[in-house]
């Protein structure tokens, strides 16, 4: 029985833990759609790719402080090229044609990765330990520590950013209204490309963060991107921090559904649970409806 | 004499477009269902063969993509069960073969019409979330139930006997070019009657299509799960013809191969399905030699810059050089790659992307461009406006209560846009409602159409409780409006945007229709439309798509688009609202002639000559609530009114 109890305990800390890096990606989606009400369905891509960029920095033996700032900025450096090439040129006409050009550009990436770096998966070195440390009988590795710090560090400067400095409260008020926000003189356009440089540089971390667990390859971010796809849907693209929770949740259950029901149902929770909520609660668990005016 | 000379051209024009229509369609038909006999090659067989699947994949595929404008990406999911369903049917159940691909169909269209009910409170970004997610779990579920599917060991199926008879490889092909051409001729029936107006109607404005009668709720479903249908009937095919499945066929790549299809072929149009079949069929071809691939890409690079429209590359260079550098991309790589294989999904990705920037009305778009410039072909000639006394019957209005609001409320948290207001609308009137901005008339209108739910409060049409919160049930019972912000359908023409909204004339029932007996309720629908669109005098723009036709015409349309509903009680919302001088004289004439129909009218209005020169009664709202009723003379004179709509005098004490 307490052992029983003790594996679920396991099981549900570390599926959390992983959880947060949805999370993280998600919360880049959530950044982009405030402002433009549009997200990047090649996001998997930037992640891939950043986290291809920084193993090659680790491969020249730059220090790991500049692998880091050097994969941010290649992520950053990415997202606008998105927002630049595939985004503004759909959002000009007015229509959905952003959807596929993200999914094209993601296809591209994907494509350069396999040609240039090769198809297999390459370890990501890291000077955190992986060695686990038990806790009541719980062990946890620092690297998964340092994926919850990351995690949280980066979101809480960004908030900070969006709070405390006049060009984030230009970004919060093009996510209210864009119209508005142009008579006043902000640039809407210049923000959207503020928001998707930070989904890019987000899009970075996670994939930094994740990489020595998942290791590098073109298809790393494939199945962590529909789950984080999920996070977003299910908490509500415009919801704020109920990405956390719901992060959180989604990775323990999905880690006590591969134990219990078999691995290859690891990303149906997922899935069922995007569907669901896109079902019932299309605005999110924590979202809220915006009201039409004709 | 120059009357018949008239009509024989017109006939004869009609007659020439027939020809080369139905013409075109005969001669690839037959040319299709020849190649067997001509060409020896089992290698061209397959291909064929593919070639008939992939066009029925992608016709389903272009009721969602085109017709409904949203982003499928769970179509690829719909094949691969298709495919499943047949398999399994034929080694579990026995099933012979047309029970099978029947099975195929019945599984798409019930699991398509599931998933529509959560995608269909969707747009964009989450219906492309829905399909995609739908589309991975379709490949996980192949893959985990292993004892049925075989999992990633893949599953072998026998071809079952048709009739009794062994179908060998060209009587398969013949087999699947028979569906390919029942799939076109019932689609093509369906998607010219006024199915295929209202899915269109959906994607520019799903709370008009309410509002005429068009339940978005039903057609969206049908929509989805008429193209899911077709997308598993050509898996069924697609199992028989390949006899081995895998999950891992049916990824996202595929996905993104089909959607390449439908959009390079062009969107809404079976043509443009046809064609976008045979690109991707010829696609591995291409791609395994590089002299055939430089060769295109070079084509494709000059054709390019061929199409520049000088204009647009001055004005917007950022949306014309895209597709030239995506081409120019394709053919550097194609000169520099070592395989070119290995770049497959690059090659994809640019095309597509050069595709859906440069022709986003796809190679169909085109090509169709350039015959019927070629051969001079004419548009088809409208029918003749029926007479207005047969669609809009006069009725005798005896001044009786035709509508009753009862101490109606609706409230948006604490605001109280219309705080408990009661009055009566007469048969037979024109009742102004007026009030200075935010005064709640708008609102008020959105309750009583139904848009929004009223918080509290008693609404009866001829002493019946009018339906509450729903546009669509409240437009079935013989109210229709107008929008102040113009919802019309901008991608139909006209015409077509009155067609959408007749009421009682579509009579034929869809089994029927599918046979291709609608075209009497078509040709009616016709010339009732035109006989409206002659009313408020558009008969000049009857072709012209809605969103490219003028501010001021827009708005008269919209009225002619709620006469098509043939309603009791007519809600104009701001008619006037930004038309020149001429324009608001035209409106009043025509709002005089729809009066004299005996249809009862709500204007709400700000030009107060307009409301004098019309209105019976008048009623004034203010913060939500009734300030004063009655002649226009009497309300104009009233102090409340006078100070709601200029100020209190300055009372100093």
């Amino acid at each position: 029985m307490l052992t029983d109890f003790s594996i679920i305990t396991q099981l549900t800390l570390s599926g959390a833990l992983m959880g947060l890096v949805y999370t993280l990606i998600a919360y880049g989606f959530q950044l982009t759609y405030a402002t433009s009400k549009s997200i990047n369905f090649g996001q998997g891509e930037l992640v891939m790719l950043s986290a291809f960029f920084s193993l090659s920095l680790i491969d020249r033996g730059l220090p790991f402080a500049v692998v880091v700032m050097g994969g941010l900025l290649f992520g950053t450096a990415l997202g606008l090229v998105v927002e630049r090439t595939a985004v503004r040129l759909a959002l000009e006409q007015k229509n959905e044609g952003w959807i596929l050009l993200t999914v094209i550009f993601g296809l591209l990436g994907f494509s350069v990765a396999e040609n240039l770096y090769g198809r297999d998966d390459r370890p990501f070195p890291t000077p955190i330990s992986a060695d686990a440390i038990s806790i009541f009988n719980i062990s946890i590795t620092p690297l998964e520590i340092s994926i919850a710090l990351g995690v949280l560090t980066i979101m809480g400067i960004i908030e900070l950013f969006k709070r405390r400095t006049l060009l984030g409260k230009a970004f919060a008020a093009v996510s209210a209204d864009r119209d508005a926000a142009e008579l006043m003189g902000i640039s809407a356009t210049r923000i959207i490309m503020l928001s998707y440089g930070l989904s890019g540089m987000v899009a970075a971390m996670a994939g930094m963060l994740v990489a020595p667990i998942t290791t590098v390859g073109p298809t790393m971010a494939a199945a962590l991107i529909l789950k984080a796809f999920a996070v977003a849907v299910v908490a509500g693209l415009n919801s704020g921090m109920g990405i956390i929770l719901t992060g959180l949740f989604l990775g323990a259950l999905e880690s006590l559904a591969s134990f219990y029901i078999g691995s290859g149902w690891r990303e149906a929770p997922g899935l069922i649970l995007l569907i669901l909520a896109l079902a019932l609660r299309p605005n999110g668990i924590f979202g809220h409806a915006v009201s039409r005016k004709v | 004499m120059e009357f018949l000379a008239t009509r024989f051209r017109a006939k004869f024009s009609m007659f020439k477009r027939l020809l080369f229509i139905r013409g075109a369609e005969l001669l690839v038909l037959t040319l299709l269902a020849a190649m067997p006999v001509l060409v020896n090659s089992t290698y061209a067989l397959g291909l064929l063969t593919l070639l008939a699947i992939y066009a029925i994949l992608l016709i389903g595929l272009d009721v969602s993509v085109g017709y409904l404008g949203q982003v499928n990406l769970g179509h690829a999911a719909f094949l691969a069960l298709g495919a499943y369903a047949a398999g399994l049917g034929v080694s579990l159940l026995e099933l012979n073969l047309l029970s099978a691909l029947t099975g195929s169909l019945l599984v798409g269209l019930i699991l398509g019409a599931l998933l529509a009910i959560p995608a269909l409170r969707l747009e964009g970004p989450q219906f492309a979330l829905a399909t995609l997610s739908f589309s991975a779990l379709t490949v996980i579920t192949l893959n985990e139930l292993e004892a049925w599917t075989g999992g990633a060991q893949g599953l072998s199926i026998n071809r079952p006997h048709l009739f009794g008879w062994s179908l060998d490889a060209s009587a398969f092909y013949w087999l699947c070019l028979i569906f390919l051409a029942v799939v076109w001729l019932i689609m093509r029936n369906l998607l010219t009657s006024n199915w295929g107006r209202a899915f269109e109607a959906l994607r520019d404005s799903p709370i008009a299509s309410n509002a005429m009668g068009i339940g978005v709720y039903h057609y969206k479903i049908a929509a989805f799960a008429i193209g899911a249908a077709l997308g598993s009937l050509a898996g069924g095919l697609y199992a028989f013809n390949f006899l081995y499945l895998q999950p891992q066929s049916f990824t996202y790549e595929l996905m993104v191969i089909l959607l390449l299809g439908v959009v390079l072929g062009g969107r809404k149009s079976l043509w443009g399905a046809l064609l976008g079949a045979t690109l991707i069929v010829l696609l591995p071809n291409l791609l395994s030699n590089r002299l055939v691939f430089q060769i295109v890409s070079a084509t494709g690079l000059l054709f390019s810059i061929v199409t520049i429209n000088r204009h647009d590359a001055r004005n917007k260079p950022f949306q014309t050089f895209p597709p030239v550098a995506a081409m120019a991309l394709l053919l550097a790589g194609s000169m520099l790659a070592q395989n070119i294989e290995d770049w497959r999904k690059a090659i994809f990705a640019l095309l597509l992307f050069a595709v859906v920037l440069g022709l986003p009305d796809g190679l169909i778009g085109f090509i169709t461009r350039f015959l019927s410039h070629l051969f001079r072909i004419a548009p088809p000639v409208l029918a003749t406006p029926s007479p207005l006394d047969d669609v809009l019957k006069t009725k005798l209005a005896h001044g009786e209560t035709l509508l009753e609001i009862r101490n109606l409320k609706c409230y948006f948290g604490g605001i109280k846009a219309v705080d408990d207001i009661s009055f009566s609308i007469h048969s037979g009137h024109i009742h102004g409602l007026i009030g200075p901005n935010g005064s709640g008339k708008s609102t008020a209108i959105n309750v009583i159409s139904g848009l929004y739910r009223p918080t509290a409060g008693t609404l009866l049409l001829h002493g019946k409780a009018l339906p509450h919160g729903s546009l669509y049930q409240v437009a079935r019972t013989g109210i229709a409006r107008t929008f102040q912000n113009l919802q019309l359908f901008g991608e139909l023409s006209a015409l077509e945007n009155v067609m959408l909204a007749l009421k009682d004339t579509y009579h034929c029932p869809l089994p029927l229709l599918l046979l291709g007996f609608g075209r009497a309720d078509e040709r009616r629908a016709q010339a009732d439309a035109q006989a409206l669109l002659a009313l408020v005098g558009l008969t000049d723009y009857a072709r012209t798509p809605a969103k490219n036709i003028p501010y001021g015409a827009q708005r008269f349309l919209e009225i002619a688009r709620a006469l098509a509903r043939k309603p009791d009680l007519l809600i104009l919302d701001e008619p006037a609202a930004g038309l020149a001088q001429p324009d608001v004289q035209r409106l009043i004439a025509i709002i005089k002639q729809i009066h004299q129909r005996g249809i009862t009218i709500v204007l709400i209005e700000h030009h107060m000559d307009v409301v004098s020169e019309l209105c019976d009664l008048v009623t004034v709202l203010d913060g939500g609530k009734i300030i004063a009723q009655g002649t226009p003379e009497e309300v104009k004179r009233d102090p409340q009114v006078i100070e709601a709509y200029l100020g209190a005098a300055v009372d100093t004490h």
